[in-house]
């Protein structure tokens, strides 16, 4: 399963991504939406991890990005952010329109809940 | 009375707080993913336990200047001016700074400039100042993809010795300062031109530098943009 990891801090990417190639993906790290839709059109990700805060566009103006190209829109995003889901604007558009599959909080999500969560995400498109 | 969910304006003092509590919550966040890897993979190596202890001590020096902030308002800890060089200044705020850089793996470019003239002001309050606004710039720099350096520097202008960081970012400027301010409090981003999260450090830089009757502006030199302070030179000193 590949995995793109959108997360601006070095060092917490680095867990994460250590933690889903444990799990058993191939992880591409990138900081910025812009990187991610290069990363992306390198190669195809099964799934999509993505923190709402980044500087410059935002997760949300990625999210519009990535599925305004036809071969992207079925790929399941996962937001892991240090936003609280009930402080998400428009949550429920993110849900339905944006393809949003799961909303992690950082602080209370474990490495071991996000693996389970990139898994049990990608498995249910199966 | 007050209806469920409307929005109560926050004080500037409880804006800073929310901030610094909300910064202060990532490397803690970074810290226990650390534990809970460390935890199911056989050791922990020097370099681990390096980079808990240089984001621990950049999370205390926040706390510290927050801190510092607060007891130099509330006039517990009096200010003590006195005449400094800022070129030795900005050397020890480099090496302090250092330790965090290196594990985002940004550089710190030192060019304290052509003989920057003494200035009068309290030295640990600028260089707790400078501390926090550096921390920013390191994160804000460690998301580029590219060679990532801030370049911390002073030079003379016609109102004095500004001291500040740069960087080669395009998207830095007034507005984005401006907008910062506006958003400060209510948004978890309000610096969004510069770095992802709260930016506090930049805040209780501001909050420091007022204190020291200076305040913390867009700065531009050498083709690069920044957040400087003016500071104004001792004209008694300068006949020395």
């Amino acid at each position: 399963m590949h995995v793109i990891l959108i997360e601006p801090d070095r060092i917490q990417a680095k867990l994460y991504k250590t933690s889903l190639e444990q799990a058993g993906c191939t992880v591409e790290h990138v900081t910025g939406a812009q990187a991610a839709v290069h990363a992306a059109d390198e190669q195809t990700p099964d799934i999509v991890v993505l923190e709402m805060q980044l500087t410059g566009h935002s997760g949300v103006e990625f999210l519009y990005e990535f599925r305004s190209y036809a071969e992207w829109l079925q790929i399941p995003v996962i937001l892991h952010t240090f936003v609280p889901a009930h402080e998400l604007a428009h949550g429920a558009t993110l849900k339905e329109s944006l393809g949003v599959k799961r909303i992690l909080y950082k602080p209370t999500t474990s490495l071991v809940d996000l693996c389970e969560a990139v898994r049990t995400v990608a498995l249910s498109r199966v | 009375m007050r209806q469920s969910g409307d929005q109560v304006q926050l004080s500037e003092e409880q804006k800073l707080f929310l901030g610094v509590v909300e910064q202060i919550s990532r490397p803690l966040v970074t810290i226990s993913r650390m534990s809970e890897l460390a935890l199911t993979s056989e050791c922990t190596t020097t370099d681990q336990w390096q980079i808990v202890q240089s984001i621990i001590n950049a999370s205390l020096q926040l706390v510290e200047s927050y801190s510092l902030n607060l007891r130099v308002r509330g006039k517990l800890t009096p200010l003590n001016l006195e005449p400094i060089t800022v070129s030795a200044l900005l050397y020890d705020t480099a090496e302090r700074l250092n330790p965090f850089a290196k594990q985002y793996g940004v550089e710190i470019e030192l060019e304290p400039g052509p003989r920057a003239q003494p200035v009068i002001t309290d030295k640990v309050v600028l260089q707790s100042a400078l501390e926090s606004l550096g921390q920013v710039f390191v994160m804000a720099q460690a998301e580029v993809e590219r060679h990532a350096y801030v370049r911390l520097g002073a030079h003379r202008s016609a109102h004095g010795v500004v001291a500040g960081y740069y960087t080669a970012s395009s998207t830095l400027g007034v507005d984005s300062l401006r907008r910062a301010h506006a958003m400060q409090g209510t948004a978890r981003q309000p610096f969004q031109q510069l770095v992802n999260g709260p930016a506090a450090g930049v805040f209780v830089a501001e909050s420091l530098l007022q204190t020291l009757s200076v305040h913390l502006h867009v700065a531009k030199y050498h083709n690069m943009t920044g957040l400087a302070t003016t500071l104004l030179p001792s004209q008694q000193l300068q006949l020395v």
